[in-house]
């Protein structure tokens, strides 16, 4: 990989994210207090929580969306401070919860865009890059859509577009914000089974998921939110207990996983 | 579109009070033997217009390309930005309060048109929420109502010489040689400029402010310099041919039902093409129409323009 370019040195074998205590505020108000994860190489975190715990302030502050008021965060080494534009999407690609969809616009000219952060001002897409946007779409299983228009997609579909964009920066960290939130089961399936092929590929990625079975089957590791602060990580086993789903959830529920299934059991009405 | 552009620009110098057949149009040119006197009507009136024509319809489609791209509105025009109610009040200024010093129209209404912008741009971009889009237009809809009232205010105190000023009103290119577009020009070239390195950056926008944050892009930047751009050129387009901001609406959605795609490695130039196309086409008419009187561009634009744009949008729905 081409790393090394510029005047940030990054390093290969820091994990490829540590976010440490960050912070964010508007105005006086805290919206993240203290939120700390680490992402090594081969590995999906996902981070779960509440509604309106900040799963997705977080994310936004350590991809460099907006900016963190406390805290730090390194991806491979270098600070993300001094991490801008070009570099910065050399490290993280960010695929945001809900889409904006354009008209006129097919899915290889939106991959298109992705990897136009490999290119100088004015350039055209080498063969090189044309590849390269051929076998981002190859691995988000769009073959076939090349020529579609992004507006004739459904929602599935337009979500493993906005994962080729990703993949098109050739960044070896993926951040996905709910990509299954509005997706029915086999479209859930489908984008999990291909974020775990990244993982195998050596990609990191990271998860905003508040499908607690599904980030149980498919995260190495879980971090948990709740008011703005992550209070627990670690396995899934180790981290999503029974008690611990109803501290931050206030619902009785147990997790149960077997032969790579998993249930959620939730009490939902009191029968006591 | 370029045919087009090119058959437009003959015409334009060919037609006019007196016709010169286009053999010796071509032969003025490329700077072959002609009759003295086709040589002068070209040379000194008819070129400079066409160019200007070219120049400034270029100039709009590309401002309309970069504001509906910068603001993810398929309404935006030079209006929405100030521009053209800046420029009307710079140019009736002049006509209206000083007409003995009319060569400075141009320079009036290319600085207010710019203060105009600078305006809204000071207003949109700055404070909590700075450089959301609905701020951007609201804040260009507010300036553009400012200097409409005092517009309107000038021309309710000098009733009597507002009918010279309604030809810069509704639009118009002048047979006034090359000094205009000697001054101007500047303002152009940094213009196209700016807008060609747009081109990547407002595509990048299309897909949504975090999709442009992921490729490693400042949304709030690209918006403002492209809108930049777009008051650049507006502004330079109005010195010279008055309030043609209809074209700037127009063009770029006239390109994009003709091309079916988005992409403004396509919008942007073919913009530029199809708007110095339809003004030029647009001022041919104006000129010989009614010959030996010249008519003000603008209505013809919309007379030419408007029932092409709804042939494109009934094939389109």
């Amino acid at each position: 990989m081409a790393f090394g370019r510029g005047k940030v040195e990054l390093d290969d074998r820091a994990p490829l994210l540590e976010a440490d205590r960050v912070e964010v505020r508007i105005g006086k108000e805290r919206i993240l207090e203290s939120a700390s994860l680490t992402l090594n190489k081969g590995e999906l975190v996902a981070v779960v929580g509440p509604n309106g715990a900040g799963k997705s302030t977080f994310a936004r502050a350590f991809c460099g969306l907006r900016r963190p008021q406390g805290g730090a965060v390194r991806w491979m080494g270098a600070d993300l401070t001094e991490l801008h534009g070009r570099r910065l999407a050399d490290v993280r690609a960010y695929v945001p919860q809900r889409a904006q969809v354009p008209t006129g616009v097919t899915v290889r000219d939106a991959v298109n865009i992705g990897r136009s952060t490999h290119l100088k001002p004015l350039q055209g897409l080498s063969a090189g890059d044309r590849d390269a946007v051929a076998d981002s779409i190859a691995r988000a299983r769009m073959e076939g859509f090349e020529e579609r228009d992004l507006s004739t997609l459904s929602g599935g579909e337009m979500q493993r577009v906005q994962i080729a964009i990703a993949l098109a920066q050739g960044a070896p960290v993926l951040v996905a914000d709910e990509p299954t939130a509005q997706l029915d089961l086999g479209a859930t399936a489908a984008i999990s089974k291909m974020l775990r092929e990244l993982v195998g590929e050596g990609m990191g990625v990271v998860l905003i998921v508040h499908d607690l079975a599904l980030a149980a089957a498919i995260a190495d590791q879980v971090v948990v939110m709740s008011s703005g602060r992550t209070i627990a990580t670690g396995t899934p086993e180790a981290v999503l207990t029974s008690q611990l789903i109803s501290d931050v959830w206030g619902v009785e529920a147990e997790l149960v996983q077997r032969e790579g299934r998993s249930a959620l059991h939730v009490e939902w009405l009191d029968r006591h | 579109m370029l045919f087009a552009l090119v058959a437009a620009a003959c015409a334009s110098l060919a037609f006019g009070a007196v016709h010169i057949p286009l053999g010796e149009v071509l032969d003025t040119l490329f700077g072959r033997q002609v009759p003295e006197t086709s040589k002068q009507i070209i040379e000194v009136l008819r070129l400079p217009r066409t160019v200007e024509a070219i120049v400034v319809g270029a100039a709009l489609g590309v401002a309309g390309a970069c504001l509906q791209g910068a603001l993810n509105n398929p309404l935006a025009s030079p209006d929405v930005i100030g521009v053209t109610g800046g420029a009307g009040f710079g140019a009736m200024l002049v006509i209206l309060l000083s007409p003995a010093s009319v060569a400075l129209l141009p320079l009036s209404a290319l600085a207010f048109g710019l203060l105009a912008a600078l305006l809204v741009f000071l207003i949109g971009f700055t404070g909590r929420g700075g450089g959301n889009i609905t701020r951007i237009i609201l804040a260009g809809i507010a300036i553009a109502a400012l200097f409409s009232a005092a517009t309107a205010g000038l021309m309710s105190v000098y009733p009597d010489r507002v009918p010279n000023a309604v030809f810069f009103l509704v639009g118009g290119l002048t047979s006034t040689g090359w000094d205009n577009l000697e001054t101007i020009w500047p303002y152009f070239a940094v213009g196209f400029v700016l807008a060609a390195f747009m081109i990547r950056p407002l595509d990048r926008l299309m897909l949504g402010d975090d999709v442009a944050a992921s490729v490693g892009s400042r949304p709030r930047l690209i918006r403002l310099t492209a809108a930049l751009a777009a008051a650049i050129l507006a502004s330079a387009a109005a010195a010279i041919a008055g309030l043609l901001a209809f074209l700037g609406l127009l063009i770029p959605h006239l390109v994009r039902l003709l091309g079916g795609t988005n992409n403004h490695s396509y919008v942007m130039p073919v913009s530029a093409l199809a708007g110095a196309a339809l003004l030029t086409a647009a001022d041919t008419l104006a000129r010989t129409i009614a010959s030996p009187v010249e008519m003000p561009v603008g209505p013809f634009l919309v007379l030419l323009g408007v029932p092409l744009f709804l042939w494109l949008l009934r094939k389109a729905v």
